[in-house]
């Protein structure tokens, strides 16, 4: 049974289009065939990110009004097969597109995908509302920052009350050296604020910057460490069990000269 | 007596200050005046109700000097209200 994923925060900038790309083209390696639509008309951005951008010929207002046929507006990756993208429109407002519209786009998608996967726009408006009119679940995404996570446990609020299942939690740009010398809060301090279930780390890191230049999702890099992140996110999506690994900050030689000397605990594990 | 390595470490090793400790704290408060921010609308309505309840038993000011209010205190939220009493009608 097919089913649509949307990922949201509330807050800009924190990473949803980053982890749409990466869930949607992991779960096309693992096998899957995917939709992953961008429904932040007006500022498309997937497409960058997937590095599809060049072959945009319809976008998703179009398909929603009737101008071209879903199948026609599809751009099918050619790096790994059953990926596809449904681009935003980029000269259009939100307001072209209204909640029973992404309904009824999503379920002619869930038609012959396995997941469509919704990669939503910031705020809590017009486009979050479209964004989550067909999912059947939603990954929240947030980092770990005071108005990232205060802007999550509002979003979480309005999913709940859309009647969809608990929502899970991504933390992104999480940095160990910051966590454990206690300038950032670690996973426990934020579970323990937002209380939904945890699907995935994600470290800040310099990979993803590099992967958005070329336009290759991270996931696709088999020695990233945030790929790895990524893959593991994709299996725990599936259903599939995959413990944390605990991210251990590289205590660095100030840390280490410490610990020699024995004035440092042994090692922080985050 | 500390030593000079411990000198040393304090005054150019890493910071002690534990910000993620502020950053949790002023997010909890924050989340739970989120929560109780009530729409105005919503606010009244309670008012209106509490009012109607202490009126079975107190005869109290109606409009002037009624205060309804959600009051930021350090560590907690709470509704603070002052109803001025005329006098007390009913007794158990
Ligand atoms: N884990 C990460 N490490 C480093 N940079 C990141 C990470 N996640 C996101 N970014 C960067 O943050 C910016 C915003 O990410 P994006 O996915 O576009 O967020 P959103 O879609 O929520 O606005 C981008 O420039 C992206 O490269
Ligand atoms: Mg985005």
């Amino acid at each position: 049974m097919a089913e649509c994923i949307v990922v949201t925060s509330g807050k800009g900038g924190v990473g949803k289009t980053t982890t749409s790309a990466n869930l949607a083209a992991g779960l096309a390696l693992a096998g899957k065939k995917v939709a992953c639509v961008d429904a932040d008309i007006g500022l498309r951005n997937l497409d960058v990110i997937l590095g599809l951008e060049n072959r945009i010929v319809y976008d998703l207002v179009q398909v929603i009004e009737g101008e071209c046929r879903l199948k026609q507006a599809l751009i099918r990756d050619k790096r790994v097969e059953g990926l596809y993208l449904l681009p935003a429109a980029q000269t259009r407002d939100k307001a072209a597109v209204k909640p029973e519209d992404m309904k009824r786009l999503v379920n002619d998608l869930k038609e012959d995908h396995d997941f469509v996967i919704i990669d939503c726009p910031a705020g809590i408006e017009q486009g979050f509302k479209n964004s989550i009119a067909g999912a059947d679940r939603a990954v929240i995404v947030t980092t770990p920052e005071v108005s990232a996570i205060r802007d999550a446990d509002r979003i979480i609020g309005l999913v709940e009350a859309h009647d969809l299942p608990e929502p899970h939690l991504i933390i992104n740009r999480y940095r160990p050296h910051m966590v454990s010398r206690g300038d950032m809060m670690n996973k426990d301090d934020i579970l323990e604020i937002l209380a939904i279930p945890l699907i995935g780390m994600v470290p800040d890191h310099p990979d993803i910057i590099v992967s958005a230049n070329r336009g290759q999702p991270v996931v696709f890099e088999e020695r990233s460490v945030v790929g790895a992140a990524y893959r593991r996110i994709t299996d725990r999506v599936m259903g599939i069990d995959v413990p944390f690994p605990s991210f251990e900050a590289d205590p660095g030689l100030w840390a280490n000269l410490k610990r020699w000397m024995g004035l440092a605990p042994a090692r922080e594990a985050v | 007596m500390r030593s000079l390595f411990q000198r040393l470490s304090e005054a150019i090793g890493p910071s002690k200050s534990q910000s993620k400790d502020e950053a949790k704290q002023r997010l909890k408060l924050l989340l739970i005046h989120d929560q109780v921010d009530l729409p105005q609308a919503q606010l009244d309505r309670m008012k209106a109700e509490i009012l109607e309840v202490i009126a079975k038993y107190c005869e109290v000011e109606k409009d002037d000097g009624v205060e309804f209010k959600l009051n930021r205190e350090d560590g907690h939220v709470a509704l603070v209200s002052t109803i001025p009493v005329r006098r007390v009608t009913a007794r158990a």
